[in-house]
């Protein structure tokens, strides 16, 4: 009698039982069960608060907060189907953000003040001098930033920082994919214009 | 490197997520799930729901407004009755801001506003040729985008945005998806003031479209359908094609007073019967030295009100929708003051 052929390894990445919820079943849960949302703030908190501290600097403390509350109100107008749970939170942190534009504003000002590290030296490899060069730009950046409309703002941060789609910046933010197209050619071209002759790089789309 | 890489690497750094800051911000969070789930059905303090309306004036005294003026009001949690009671005051009528010159030869223009100052003037002749133009505040939305192309008008950047939008035609359920490719120049003329222009016929292409935006200029334009005198604290909603004009109570925007011109006037002894809902008896009044007919209507179950049928002095049929905040005698006191100059 042959002997039998080894059981079939189990799919590797099938959920188990023990698996955790992901992001829709806890905020679909939390309409029964509230305390699920705070799943998600454990999930999500930290880049929420990166993402909300590039824009307003200290003052993302207070904003984490406010987002998530104003997160765990509005769960019941979460639509799965649309966004993933991650735009939906970055999304909401952008309109706290709107309530905070002077902070915004005078952040990127005070950036843009400050001298420039002088670039160092005594390395010959791409990474390092992108480095190098990445330093130099900070000051201009943030000068560029500032000069930004906020919307046009909010598209291009949310497309660099968090690198959401066109489709998900413009269910996240409610509106068109065409005015999203829109507001980031407007804020890239801006952007390079306004680094001038200081531009690290080619055009590129 | 490119530009979004550069933001990657140069933008500004984020802070660092203090422990202490993340456990209050995880406290404030159970707290308000805690009290969720403590209160059952309590009324919440809404976050204030943005409403963007022209504010016609406040108290009693004289009020101008144009159409971009606007305030924002938060809405009540809970709306109680409506307010019993409006002071009409002097209202000086808005006009659309801009104007094509010279004006495009056979066309003519009629405007609407819709609320949140979204200005539309419309020129249109007896051919497939006409114009679109749109001013407001914020940048218009865009679908269905296929491409944005850089242009300068007047000094200042512009988009030629082009695409094609999806409209079903045909009767009914069985209509068919067509694409209608559209062609928009959009621009910040000035601070606070985006214009979009857009056409057919023989303004659909983009080059009559930017020596349109060279005709463009500042010149106040009345519009046809006006009127002067409003109920203090109220605002324009909307203005649709020189025919039709709201306006609503900024506190209480279910209230509200519309004026139109009918396509087809009822005839006075048939107007009980054309009103709907329980209405009457017709009260026979006086507008601008003509005949009028002032019904009592069930606007609905918080405001009943009134219906109007007036004449300007040329003789052309206009109606007002009124609420029963208004008397009799304001009703009449407001129609005598709209004017129609097509």
């Amino acid at each position: 009698m042959p002997a039998q052929p080894p059981p079939p390894e189990p799919p590797f990445l099938r959920a188990l039982p023990s698996a955790q919820p992901s992001d829709t079943e806890l905020i679909a849960g939390s309409t029964a069960d509230p305390e699920l949302f705070a799943g998600l703030f454990d999930r999500h908190a930290v880049a929420v608060h990166r993402y909300l501290g590039r824009r307003v600097g200290d003052l993302a403390d207070d904003l984490l907060s406010e987002t998530f509350l104003i997160a765990f109100r509005r769960r019941s107008t979460y639509r799965p189907e649309h966004l993933e749970v991650r735009p939906w939170l970055m999304g909401i942190a952008t309109n706290v953000v709107h309530g905070h534009k002077r902070s915004e504003q005078r952040r990127y000002r005070a950036l843009a003040r400050a001298s420039a590290e002088p670039p160092r030296t005594g390395s010959a490899t791409d990474e390092s001098h992108d480095r190098v060069v990445a330093e130099a730009m900070r000051a201009p950046l943030a000068a560029a930033l500032a000069g930004l409309k906020d919307r046009d703002r909010d598209v291009l941060l949310l497309f660099a920082w968090e690198q959401l789609s066109y489709e998900e910046i413009a269910a996240a933010l409610d509106v068109p994919v065409g005015t999203v197209r829109s507001r980031l050619n407007r804020a890239r071209r801006q952007t390079r214009a306004a680094l001038g002759t200081t531009s690290p790089f080619e055009e590129t789309r | 490197m490119n530009d979004i890489t550069l933001l990657r690497e140069a933008g500004p750094a984020a802070p660092v997520l203090q422990p202490a800051v993340r456990v209050a911000a995880r406290v404030a969070l159970l707290d308000e799930i805690e009290r969720s789930k403590t209160v059952p059905g309590r009324v919440r303090a809404r976050l204030p729901r943005p409403r963007t309306a022209i504010r016609i004036g406040a108290g009693v005294t004289v009020a101008a407004v144009a159409w971009t003026a606007a305030v924002v009001i938060a809405a009540p949690d809970e709306l109680g009755p409506p307010p019993g009671s409006v002071t009409l005051v002097a209202f000086e009528p808005p006009v659309f801001p801009l104007a094509l010159d010279p004006m495009p030869a056979g066309l003519g223009v009629s405007y609407s506003a819709d609320p949140g100052g979204v200005l539309h003037a419309g020129y249109s002749g007896v051919g497939d040729d006409h114009i679109y133009l749109t001013v407001q505040p914020d940048e218009p939305e865009q679908y269905d985008v296929d491409d944005i192309e850089d242009v300068t008008v007047d000094g200042r950047h512009a988009e030629l945005v082009t695409g094609a939008n999806t409209t079903c035609t045909g009767p009914g359920p069985e209509c068919i998806d067509i694409e209608v490719p559209y062609v928009h120049l959009v621009w910040e003329r000035r601070d606070g003031q985006w214009v979009q222009l857009s056409g057919g016929g023989r303004y659909e292409d983009a080059n009559h479209l930017l020596a349109l935006a060279a005709d463009l200029v500042d010149r106040p334009q009345a519009v046809p359908l006006q009127v002067h005198l409003a109920p203090a604290g109220w605002s324009v909603h909307a203005y649709k094609e020189d025919r039709i004009l709201t306006l609503v109570n900024d506190s209480y925007e279910q209230q509200e007073v519309n004026v139109h011109l009918p396509e087809e006037p009822f005839p006075a002894d048939e107007l009980l019967g054309e009103l709907m809902g329980p209405v009457g008896p017709v009260i026979e009044a006086t507008v601008n030295g003509r005949p009028a007919q002032l019904v009592q209507v069930q606007g609905g179950p918080r405001d009943p009100g009134w219906y109007l049928q007036a004449q300007f002095p040329d003789g052309r049929t206009f109606a007002v929708q009124a609420p029963s905040a208004f008397t009799r005698d304001e009703v009449i006191a407001f129609a005598q003051q709209v004017t129609y100059t097509p």
